[in-house]
């Protein structure tokens, strides 16, 4: 079977000209869960860019499903497979729990449905479900975000996530501003979900979370370092990882 | 400096008005001004009269809602097309957008009635010609508060939502759209105030509607007839003033949900579109009439050199006084009597009447009561502009100061403090610079009008400009316009420079 996302030998220049990401490659299958971890500024954010195909690398390819990007509508149901989380979450604000998660079905509905989701409850049944399988109240539905918690809304957009249907799923930094009892339980969430037929990519700064997943990339300079599983890395590796700060 | 000094600073404008006013003064006509304030509380009822007043109206408001409507949607188009962000998600590039930009100033640079003036020679008099003289610079206008509130927003979600597979225009609407929804509502409610006023304007001038009726019963000094129309209009003023504030409050309400918003909205929508027809039965409007036959002068007519040889120096400079005279003015007028008659409330009432006349007495029609008692020159010009902008620029320091936190002000007060002091103290510096700011662009708006008041003998280029559309001296006319042009767009970035320099500051202060 085809991996959900291949990167093989990634170039990438940031604004400056210095490269973030080079000679970089891997694989993800279904029912992968992988961490991928390095101090701030090794490269992270740009890495998920590039798996998500918001950033063209100067060199290299992205396959997803085994097949590189497309055009046009191909290249729109290629990006419905893929769910970002991003790290400010980018939920739309003045719009309901429910037009939110709505808003995730985009890339499939006709513009007629589009429309109405500004203007009527759409689809409630596959909200509600998607609202108990991320762990909230489905009364939350005709909420506007903004009266949310923080983790409410972060579970807001990973229902976003789900209603669209993504298999690959990628997760930047989504514990970094959580406290402990409630990152952990979102990260069973994520590992959760993360299982087959999905995969899950989930950038962490933090090495102690590491329990629950199946692989861990060591990035550092935008360059892999290491590509083991968690009981697998030592002290060592991680000090190589971390060692003088966060880099050049 | 405490900025409500500011707010009080431009008042020292009046020295040297209240100075050389009993200069301009002729004393001819104070019989004739008190007539026309007597006649006030004993309008004509006659039958006939009120009738026609009637029908004036309704040609006005037909008007009003036309061209507003027409302005929203050419604004809303051009104001997408214009903003980057959108076209960058439709075609892969930023710069027709910013082409566009440029290009939308030159539509909003001349005042509505000259306008009117080329559209009327082009087309002839008809209906149709009110209606685009108002449409087309309003449409800039908010084409441009569009463009410049889709480039103020957060581009995450739009970018999230594309990155999840969403057509380009799909993630636009869901994204952008409900952000953008409370500005253009906001925005939109007061440009149909303005479209009012713009449309009995234009009326004054031949355009047709209540406000020819007013211009001829003052000329002919048939003044109960003058405040038949008067309380006519002011009253739908009022009405169409209190309707919007009251959509304004409902459908901005923090948190409200954007599906009741939405189906209210389109409901409202279903409304206007209705009311669009009966409202074009009665305008006679017949959408041919924009195919031609098109009168315009030849090409040799429009560029002579004697149209070059003006004394620039001296038009441009009256223009510029004209503006700022008025300007201070108008934005020292409401903080001083709101400051002189703190002490009764009760004045507060026929303050805000006095507001309202202000702002539904067209400029030339108080310029010409001025002429009764006054000298024709700059100064009637000034106090009339100043007398129009200051019951607009007075009704927003109203709103604004009866939504201040009113803790502070009654610390003060229970501290001893009189009530003038304690609303220099506490209540101005909370709003000065949102007061100022608007009164930069009211001075914006005040050069514009510039035009409106030749009448009375101001002098400047708007009067040469009239002068010569109205005598079809086309080459004349290309000169002025392209200067009259370049002297309101160098206006706007300077105002627009003074708003942000201020909003600026309080977000920072």
């Amino acid at each position: 079977m085809e991996p959900l996302l291949e990167l093989r030998d990634i170039a990438l220049a940031g604004r400056d000209g210095r490269p973030r990401l080079q000679q970089l490659s891997l694989q993800l299958h279904a029912g992968e869960r992988v961490a991928l971890l390095g101090p701030s500024g090794a490269g992270k954010s740009s890495l998920l860019a590039v798996a998500n195909g918001l950033l063209s690398p100067q060199a290299g390819s992205v396959l997803w499903d085994g097949v590189p990007a497309g055009r046009g509508r191909r290249r729109q149901r290629q990006q419905a497979a893929i769910g970002t989380l991003w790290q400010d979450l980018r939920l739309v604000e003045e719009l309901s729990v429910q037009q939110n998660l709505n808003a995730g079905r985009l890339a499939a509905w006709s513009w007629p449905q589009v429309l109405l989701n500004l203007l009527l409850p759409l689809e409630t049944d596959a909200c509600r479900q998607v609202l108990a399988r991320v762990e909230l109240d489905p009364g939350l539905l005709p909420v506007p975000v903004t009266a949310l918690s923080g983790g409410q809304r972060q579970r807001v957009a990973l229902g976003r996530l789900l209603r669209q249907g993504a298999r690959l799923l990628l997760a930047d930094e989504p514990l970094a501003q959580l406290d402990p009892p409630l990152a952990a339980r979102l990260l069973q969430l994520l590992l959760q979900l993360g299982s087959a037929p999905r995969g899950l990519l989930l950038s962490l700064h933090r090495p102690d979370l590491l329990a629950g997943f199946d692989r861990v990339l060591g990035l550092r300079q935008g360059q892999l370092l290491w590509d083991t599983v968690p009981a697998a890395v030592t002290a060592e590796q991680l000090e190589a990882l971390y060692a003088g700060g966060s880099g050049p | 400096m405490n900025p409500a000094a500011w707010l009080l600073l431009p008042g020292l404008v009046l020295l040297p008005v209240l100075l050389l006013l009993p200069l301009a003064l002729h004393g001819g006509g104070w019989s004739l001004i008190g007539g026309f304030l007597a006649a006030a509380v004993q309008p004509s009822l006659d039958p006939a009269l009120l009738a026609a007043s009637g029908r004036g109206l309704a040609v006005t408001l037909a008007v009003a809602l036309w061209s507003w409507l027409l302005s929203l949607v050419l604004g809303l188009a051009a104001g997408l097309l214009s903003a980057p962000l959108v076209v960058a998600e439709l075609c892969g590039q930023r710069w027709p957008a910013l082409v566009l930009r440029r290009l939308l100033a030159l539509p909003r640079s001349l005042h509505e009635l000259l306008w009117g003036l080329l559209l009327l020679q082009g087309l002839g008099l008809q209906a149709g010609v009110a209606i685009l003289a108002i449409a087309l610079p309003y449409g800039a206008l908010v084409a441009r508060v569009v463009s410049d509130q889709v480039e103020a927003l957060d581009p995450g979600p739009l970018r999230a939502l594309r990155t999840a597979g969403s057509p380009a225009w799909a993630a636009l609407l869901q994204a952008l759209g409900p952000p953008l929804l409370p500005g253009v509502l906001s925005y939109g409610g007061y440009r149909l105030e303005c479209a009012l006023r713009s449309a009995t304007l234009l009326g004054v001038f031949g355009l047709g509607g209540i406000g020819a009726d007013l211009r001829l019963s003052l000329q002919s000094l048939q003044f109960r007839e003058a405040w038949t129309s008067l309380w006519l209009l002011g009253l739908a003023m009022l009405l169409l003033e209190t309707l919007v504030a009251l959509l304004r409050r409902r459908w901005l309400l923090p948190g409200a949900s954007v599906g009741r918003r939405g189906r209210e909205l389109l409901l409202a929508g279903a409304v206007l579109a209705v009311l669009l027809l009966p409202a074009g039965h009665l305008l006679g409007l017949d959408g041919r009439c924009l195919l031609g036959p098109w009168s315009w002068p030849a090409p040799t007519d429009l560029w002579t050199n004697a149209g070059w040889r003006q004394p620039w120096p001296a038009l441009v400079g009256s223009t510029v006084g004209l503006t700022l005279l008025a300007t201070a003015l108008a934005v020292a007028a409401g903080p001083w009597l709101v400051l002189l008659l703190r002490p009764w409330p009760r004045l507060l009432l026929p303050l805000q009447a006095l507001g309202l006349l202000a702002r539904l007495l067209p400029p030339p029609l108080t310029a010409l009561l001025l002429l009764f008692i006054c000298r024709p020159g700059v100064l009637p010009a000034a106090l009339a502009l100043a007398f129009h902008n200051a019951g607009v620029l007075g009704r927003l320091l109203l709103e604004q100061l009866a939504a201040q936190d009113p803790r502070p002000e009654q610390a003060l007060r229970s501290a001893g403090a009189g009530p003038r002091r304690a609303l220099l103290q506490a209540a101005f510096p909370a709003v000065a610079r949102t007061y100022l700011a608007y009164g930069a662009y009211r001075g914006d708006v005040i050069l514009r009008e510039t035009v409106v008041v030749g009448l009375v003998g101001a002098g400047g280029l708007g009067v040469v400009l009239l002068e010569a559309l109205s005598s079809f001296a086309w080459g004349d006319v290309v000169p002025v316009l392209l200067v009259y042009a370049g002297l309101t767009l160098a206006g706007e970035s300077l105002a627009d420079g003074c708003r942000r320099r201020l909003l600026l500051a309080r977000e920072v202060g």
